[in-house]
């Protein structure tokens, strides 16, 4: 069982670089989940840690080791691929059983580590077949399994569930839970999908252009993204922005959308009072934006109109796309909500939950 | 029951015909006893040569000469195959037909293995390792295709001359053993670059290092190339006559194509014995090839050839 | 179920060993009352081994030696400073040892000679000393005169062993990025150069000298710019071989691999687009289709030649036969005006003809045996690529409105590219030099008028012994063939894929 640490990881393919200086530390049976949109170095980073990558600068630790110079195979990771990369002329026990052998565990062992495996994943009835003979959902298990038997001190997960239809990848997402309270041990897991990352991961490392933006748990990162980046890319659907400007008069702070303005409630004032005339992006997320007849009570709400440019309905609540001047916005609202397309209407903000950002730097200010 | 069986035409020749013309792309049966019209006819062609072939053979000596065109002839008999394979106390001949087995066996078996395993590790490195002169490499070795054969002969005839291997089974190992090799690399290279790196990078995660990656994953998955490159190595040095010709000069080092054409030769041409020992000769090396004909169109990934 | 497995593990290789013995054994009991008759025997057998593994054993040792010398410059490296000088010393003094070796054996066949001084007979002294180490040897009584080379180079391994172990012990590993690829490449890359490239060049100068059987090849031989341009005058201006001229034979050549390659593609792809709909009894076809590939390609050479005969050879016999029939037809049909005439005149034209004194129809005959022999190999390169295009490209194009032929115009031939690409061009390449169907059925034959250049060049160095003359020949047919090369891919576009 072990803490990974990765200290001023840089990586470069010939002249680009991929990870610009990566600084983090992944706690010990810890959940860790890396998370951006595609080419944002994530996959490198973890083909780094297995050691499928050479580090171009810095060092990565497993444990108390610095693993650089180290073989994959001595680093004592296990690794899913998204591809699975189950090998076709092996059955699936030798599949799971061909890390132990490479390491001459003993016969009785591979069998019991294989079977207890296979148990927990529910495959023992496939141990004999090939893996083009099984499923997606099959191969997948297989895949885990086959990392599960090395009982590894780390994890590593790379979109393991990407393949997968949308039903079984929230199955699997469960399942991949469960296992990590099984084995606590370090698990650390990449993928493009934020659902993914909110609903596994103890902790969530954004990155982005090669640099981390934010690591955090799953509340925190939703509601106090660091930046424009990580309020846009954490949340379905995501966070309204509106290029917008501060004016503080007599202690009251507006935020200034051209087209509207709200207040900020004098408790959440504080870090603007000196800012008049700053030039900012305003956000707010979708379920933050009611419809006044079902707007929950005490509340700061701001009362902004707007024009109903398209519905969803999906049962359970309506998204209401809305348009105010050049700013198109959502809204998820109460289903009962009797809005329709074409109707001028007046939604509240719940201003007790805003973000405002730095237009040049991107940062949240609060 | 009876409703089943009157659903299902009795008449075995309607059962043929259903099965025959099962519908495939919804052709028409007139368009489908074409095409099967124009296979037969190609295959008649392809396999009539052959059959001729073992017809001589089978002719008793003195109606070699015939137009007759059955494929069984009349008074078919094996006294050629004796002749050829044991020698005929009669005339006091010997025959020398297993010694030019036995040498072109262990010539060619020996160049085959060392064409592959060179050519598989090298193709291995082409396929999946980035290095500097990596494309020139690829390049160059398909420039040496273009260098024919008959070419090099004279210097590979002067070389082994200088160096005494006339006569031996060596001098035609050396000069059979690299040249199939460059065309075995872009093959094994192209059916190497389908296999997936992850299949190679979940090894080494799962303790395995470059060696036993290479014996346990990328050789068993590619045994249909691999068998492929063996045979053609094989047969391309099996049945090599231009060369051999040149290096072996007496009749104990002959290759069996060196010894076939002895009967053609002979003051008397013996077509009967020449066909006999031709049939030995092609059957197994045949039976090998169509063995393995399945593996042909996978194993043979020309269209890999990328620059 | 332990043992279970073990027994199932083992059964094969237990099978395997009792058939091959059953095999050894009847064939023992069937040949050994004909045992007289046959003149291979244990002791030929066993020489055979011998040489063949000691080759064998000598080829892997020197690789070998050669792979760790390579790798511990790749991935050693030394500890302290004078581990470094001494490493960095013997590494030097090995490498030239090689070198000298190398240039020996160079001047052994006649690349270049370095005469006999001082410098000749430094470069010379690892071969000499080698030689001495085993007259001494073999006087010392450690070793027989047979088996003195062996011993010799076991001696010399173990000293260059003792080396790598010394070099080993002093130093530490280190990481390479490329020593791998090298490594791996290095055998091969070996290979091609000592039979290839070295070749090549031997060649190139061979073309510039006047070697022959008067100058005992490369004996006597002179060498000089003005032997190649003599070499160079007598290509284009003498005979190639006996009579024929240089482009005369040329053109028949281009004839020759046009004609060959046209028919190969036409008739592979053909097959191949009928095999390649699903159908009843394909795996059939496929395997009968195949023979003319299967079959050695002496025999079939063979064999064609017997069929060319033109009293009892099969096409003498058709045509005879069909002239027969015309002939009868001819009268049948006498009274009818027009059809009976028409018969009358197919009759006279259509019969037997001489295949083998008639130029013309003994290049026919070389033709219809070539095409004959190569189909099978493009329809099965093609077929590979048919199965490689995507179904749904044809239902797209179906559903667009296209015609079937549209269909094989627009969908198949371009997606076809990187196969027929490479296919052709080395089909042309292959066919160019591919005289041994020639050779064996035709000999050139009548008055040369069926040789193309490589059969003529063959000829000249092998019949006529002009060496020097074959060489420059050579380098003639490589330069074409690479300008053809070139020249084809740069038109179609080269080795790209359909959608580059």
């Amino acid at each position: 069982m072990a803490s990974v640490i990765y200290n001023n990881v840089i990586k470069n393919f010939g002249n680009v670089e991929v990870i610009k200086n990566l600084n983090f530390e992944v706690k010990d049976k810890e959940f860790l989940v890396l998370v951006g949109p595609s080419g944002c170095g994530k996959t490198t980073a973890l083909r780094m840690l297995a050691g499928l990558e050479e580090i171009t600068a810095g060092e990565i630790s497993i444990g108390d080791r610095v693993v650089n110079d180290v073989a994959p195979k001595d680093r004592d990771i296990a690794m899913v691929f998204q591809s699975y990369a189950l090998y076709p002329h092996m059955s699936v026990f030798d599949n799971m059983a061909f890390g132990l052998k490479l390491r001459k565990t003993s016969k009785d062992e591979i069998k019991r580590r294989v079977n207890e495996a296979a148990e927990i994943l529910d495959i023992t009835h496939l141990l004999d077949r090939k893996p083009r003979q099984l499923s997606g959902g099959q191969r997948q298990r297989v895949a885990v399994g086959r990392a599960i038997v090395r009982e590894p001190k780390v994890f590593l997960f790379d979109e393991p569930l990407s393949n997968l239809d949308a039903k079984l990848r929230v199955q699997m997402r469960a399942e991949i839970s469960k296992l990590h309270q099984r084995l606590q041990t370090t698990f650390i897991y990449v993928t493009h999908d934020q659902t993914e990352a909110m609903t596994m991961a103890s902790r969530i490392a954004v990155i982005n252009k090669g640099i981390l933006q934010q690591l955090d748990t799953p509340q925190m990162l939703y509601d106090h993204p660091n930046n424009l980046f990580v309020a846009g890319f954490i949340g379905s659907p995501s966070m309204n922005f509106f290029p917008a400007k501060l004016s503080v008069s007599g202690g009251k702070v507006m935020v200034d959308v051209d087209t509207f303005q709200v207040q900020v409630p004098d408790a959440l004032a504080g870090p603007y009072k000196n800012m008049d005339g700053k030039k900012v992006v305003f956000g707010i997320r979708p379920e933050n934006i009611h419809d006044p007849e079902f707007a929950p009570p005490n509340i700061h709400g701001e009362k902004v109109s707007a024009k109903v440019d398209v519905t969803e309905l999906m049962g359970n609540e309506t998204f209401l796309y809305l348009v105010n001047g050049k700013n198109i916005f959502i809204a998820r609202v109460d289903p009962r909500s009797q809005k329709r397309v074409g109707d001028e209407v007046q939604v509240i903000f719940d201003m007790d939950k805003f973000h405002v950002f730095d237009v040049e730097t991107e940062e949240a200010i609060r | 029951m009876t409703t089943l069986s009157t659903q299902k035409p009795s008449n075995p020749i309607s059962r043929f015909f259903r099965w025959f013309f099962y519908r495939s792309r919804g052709d028409s049966p007139f368009k489908t006893i074409l095409i099967h019209a124009a296979l037969i006819i190609a295959c008649v062609i392809a396999v009539y040569p052959v059959l001729r072939v073992v017809t001589i053979s089978l002719r008793p000596n003195d109606t070699l000469l015939t137009t007759d065109l059955r494929i069984i002839p009349e008074n078919a008999t094996l006294d050629n195959y004796k002749e050829v394979l044991f020698g005929s106390p009669e005339k006091n001949r010997k025959s020398d037909f297993f010694l030019w087995i036995w040498n072109s066996i262990s010539i060619v078996a020996v160049t085959s293995v060392i064409s592959v395993i060179l050519a598989s590790i090298s193709a291995y490195a082409f396929s999946r390792f980035k290095f500097p002169g990596r494309s020139a490499g690829l390049v160059f070795l398909l420039t040496t295709q273009m260098i024919p054969a008959g070419m090099l002969l004279l210097p590979l005839f002067i070389m082994i001359a200088k160096l005494k291997m006339i006569n031996t089974p060596l001098g035609l190992l050396i000069a059979y053993a690299v040249t199939a090799v460059p065309l075995t690399i872009w093959t094994l290279k192209g059916y190497y670059d389908t296999i997936p790196v992850d299949l190679e990078e979940a090894a080494l995660i799962d303790g395995a290092n470059r060696f036993t990656v290479f014996t346990n994953i990328i050789l068993p998955l590619s045994t249909p190339a691999l068998a492929i490159a063996f045979l053609f190595s094989f047969m391309g040095g099996w049945s090599e006559y231009l060369v051999a010709r040149v290096v072996l000069q007496k009749n104990e080092s002959f290759t069996w194509p060196l010894g076939i054409f002895t009967y053609a030769q002979q003051f008397t041409v013996s077509w009967g014995q020449f066909a006999a020992a031709s049939v030995l000769i092609a059957i197994p090396v045949m039976a090998l090839f169509l063995y393995s004909s399945k593996w042909l169109i996978s194993g043979l990934t020309l269209g890999s050839v990328k620059g | 179920m332990e043992n279970e497995n073990t027994f199932r593990r083992y059964l094969p290789t237990v099978l395997w060993i009792a058939a091959l013995t059953a095999v050894y054994f009847t064939l023992n009991t069937l040949i050994s009352p004909y045992a007289d008759g046959i003149t291979l025997n244990g002791k030929i057998v066993s020489e055979h081994v011998k040489e063949l593994g000691g080759f064998l054993l000598g080829i892997f040792g020197s690789i070998a030696l050669i792979e760790i010398y390579i790798y511990q410059m790749f991935f050693r490296t030394p500890k302290d400073l004078v581990s470094k000088i001494v490493t960095r010393t013997l590494q030097v003094i090995v490498a030239i040892a090689m070198v000298m070796v190398i240039a020996t054996f160079l001047e052994t066949t006649d690349l270049f000679r370095m005469g006999d001084n001082p410098i000749g007979n430094f470069f010379r002294s690892p071969i000499t000393g080698f030689t001495n180490l085993k007259d001494t040897l073999i006087s010392s009584g450690i070793a027989t005169k047979d088996s003195a080379t062996a011993v010799a180079g076991v001696f010399v391994s173990l000293l260059l062993l003792v080396v790598f172990a010394f070099i080993h012990f002093t130093s530490v590993p280190r990481n390479s990025r490329y020593g791998l690829a090298y490594l791996l490449i290095l055998p091969a890359f070996l290979g091609v150069l000592f039979l290839i490239i070295y070749p090549f060049l031997f060649e190139i100068k061979l073309a510039f000298s006047n070697a022959s059987l008067g100058t005992q090849a490369t004996k006597n031989a002179q060498y000089g710019l003005q032997y190649g341009w003599a070499n160079l005058v007598a290509l284009f201006t003498g005979s190639v071989a006996k009579d024929a001229k240089f482009f005369e034979v040329l053109w028949r050549t281009i004839l020759w691999t046009v004609i060959n390659v046209t028919f190969h593609v036409a008739g592979g792809m053909g097959l191949a687009i009928l095999l390649h709909r699903p159908m009843k009894l394909q795996g059939v076809y496929r395997t009968l289709l195949i023979f003319p590939w299967a079959i050695p390609a002496t025999i079939a050479a063979m064999a064609l030649r017997n069929e060319f005969d033109s009293r009892y050879g099969l096409f003498n016999i058709l045509l005879g036969n069909l002239n027969t029939w015309l002939t009868n037809v001819s009268h049948g049909t006498a009274s009818i005006i027009g059809i009976g005439n028409m018969f009358a005149w197919l009759a006279a034209h259509i019969g037997p003809v001489s295949w083998k004194q008639d130029p013309f129809w003994a290049f026919v005959s070389i033709l219809i045996s070539n095409i004959w022999l190569g189909i099978p190999f493009m329809s099965v390169i093609i077929l590979g690529g048919l199965q490689s295009i995507s179904q749904e490209y044809y239902e797209a194009a179906e559903i667009d409105g296209a015609s079937k032929w549209q269909q094989f115009r627009n969908i198949t031939i371009p997606l076809l590219r990187p196969v027929l690409t490479p296919a052709i061009v080395l089909g042309v390449v292959w066919t160019f030099n591919k005289f041994d169907i020639i050779y064996l059925i035709t000999q050139g034959g009548p008055q040369e008028k069926t040789d193309i250049l490589v059969s003529s060049m063959y000829k000249a160095a092998f019949s006529f012994y002009r060496y020097g003359f074959t060489a420059m020949f050579a380098l003639v047919i490589f330069a074409i063939l690479f300008l053809f090369t070139i020249f084809y891919l740069r038109i179609t576009g080269g080795l790209k894929s359909a959608t580059e």
